[in-house]
């Protein structure tokens, strides 16, 4: 007869301990991490040696596919609000106090602004489904320019929230492109903002292993 | 799984008193472990910890006038031209221009430029300039050569090569660099190189500024 007892029933490790740790690290990413924006169209950026972050000033980002649609983003509900309603007013958009509200806590868009009205009152799933052309960008004449009507009216809006003490900074302008879009889309964009005396922004790029010289 | 161990239930006696039934319950905490570690996950994947990286961008203003611009030595200029198919076309200064080619890899444009910086140090020895130092005063600095770069993407070229080019001046540490527009005497000196570039003060002006 074999002497050793099969034992049974009794875990050989007390797992007490491994669930702590599991809760410690869920509540710290809980805390900590911020919910990535959806993002209406996938970017991918090109990579360079360059370490230096974002800042955490509000900043306002233009994105860039790579077939050249134009796509803006800007944090701040309150200044995104200003911004929906003055936008609103000055074009004859119509736009309702609840479309306003909604505005506000939308992410990213790229419509040109005859359609932003029916985008915004689509739901979640209508809004993935919609055909974004991108907002337009009119190099010839920029004061029909829409794109440089929308970053110089965001910047105004922030700059009016920093006077007010609302806000600490004003926008930072960060340019998001796909590495594969064609030069000329970015060329566009980097135009229309020298043409409305933007001259310092920041391109995102991705990180590179940095093989640097001497 | 949980397990209740039942001792001392069986082998009843007959006839014998009904004896209580110890049992003890042992609760195993895997799946509570795998449902930590799922939740985890999930935040890990959809939340972002990490800042994107940027590379700063100072483009020129509009409107400067001709008479405020400070001219450059030609022989110190060296211009890129950001082609279709990650081909970079480089020519120096603007008389007897002569077309060249090469690459983003570090044997092709880094050394176009490490080498363009190495003769220009030879021919102008090493200039002075002010910058902050580490403490943040300014000072004057004497210890490179400082060639100015003109980087002028075609319209077939793609975003990424800006980015290359502009991430192989902070690389090679050009301190003198800007983005303009390629001009219709350029395009054509790329289409027939043989043909030289006839350069046109007034064209180029009209391509950085419009």
């Amino acid at each position: 007869m074999p002497k050793h007892k099969p034992k049974r029933g009794s875990p050989l490790v007390d797992m007490t301990a491994m669930t702590d740790v599991a809760f410690l690290l869920l509540t710290f990413f809980m805390l900590t991490a911020k919910m990535k924006p959806t993002e209406t169209v996938v970017i991918d950026t090109p990579s360079s040696i360059s370490e230096t972050k974002l800042p955490d000033a509000g900043t306002l980002t233009i994105f860039v596919d790579p077939e050249g649609r134009i796509f803006l983003d800007m944090v701040g509900n309150h200044t995104r609000f200003s911004l929906i309603k003055e936008i609103s007013d000055a074009h004859s958009l119509g736009l309702s106090q609840q479309d306003m509200v909604t505005f506000s806590n939308l992410g990213m868009f790229g419509v040109p602004r005859n359609q932003l009205g029916s985008y915004i009152r689509e739901d979640v799933a209508g809004r993935a489904e919609f055909k974004v052309e991108g907002i337009p960008v009119d190099t010839a004449d920029i004061n029909k320019s829409e794109l440089a009507d929308w970053v110089h009216r965001a910047r105004l809006a922030q700059f009016r929230m920093k006077q007010d003490g609302k806000v600490t900074d004003e926008y930072v302008i960060v340019v998001k492109a796909d590495k594969n879009t064609p030069y000329p889309a970015v060329q566009k964009v980097i135009n229309t903002l020298t043409d409305i005396n933007v001259n310092k922004f920041n391109l995102i790029t991705s990180m590179e292993g940095a093989e640097k010289k001497e | 799984m949980a397990e209740i161990a039942q001792d001392g239930g069986g082998g009843r006696k007959k006839g014998g008193k009904v004896r209580s039934k110890k049992m003890s319950t042992r609760i195993d905490f895997t799946p509570m472990v795998d449902l930590g570690f799922l939740l985890i996950t999930f935040f890990m994947l959809t939340t972002t910890l990490a800042k994107p990286n940027i590379l700063a961008l100072v483009m020129p203003e509009k409107d400067i006038k001709l008479e405020d611009v400070e001219p450059v030595k030609e022989s110190k200029v060296l211009t890129l031209l950001l082609g279709a198919d990650d081909k970079v076309y480089w020519y120096e200064g603007i008389t007897d221009a002569k077309l060249d080619s090469t690459d983003y890899a570090a044997e092709g444009l880094r050394s176009v430029i490490l080498n363009k910086m190495d003769r220009v140090k030879e021919q102008f020895g090493l200039q002075t300039y002010k910058r902050k130092n580490k403490e943040g005063v300014e000072e004057e600095f004497n210890d490179g050569s400082y060639i100015n770069v003109i980087i002028k993407p075609m319209k077939d070229s793609r975003y990424k090569n800006l980015v290359d080019a502009l991430d192989e001046m902070a690389i090679c540490k050009v301190r003198y660099y800007v983005i303009l527009d390629v001009s219709k005497l350029e395009e054509q000196f790329v289409k027939n190189p043989a043909g030289g570039l006839k350069f046109n003060v007034e064209e180029q002006v009209e391509a950085a500024t419009n």
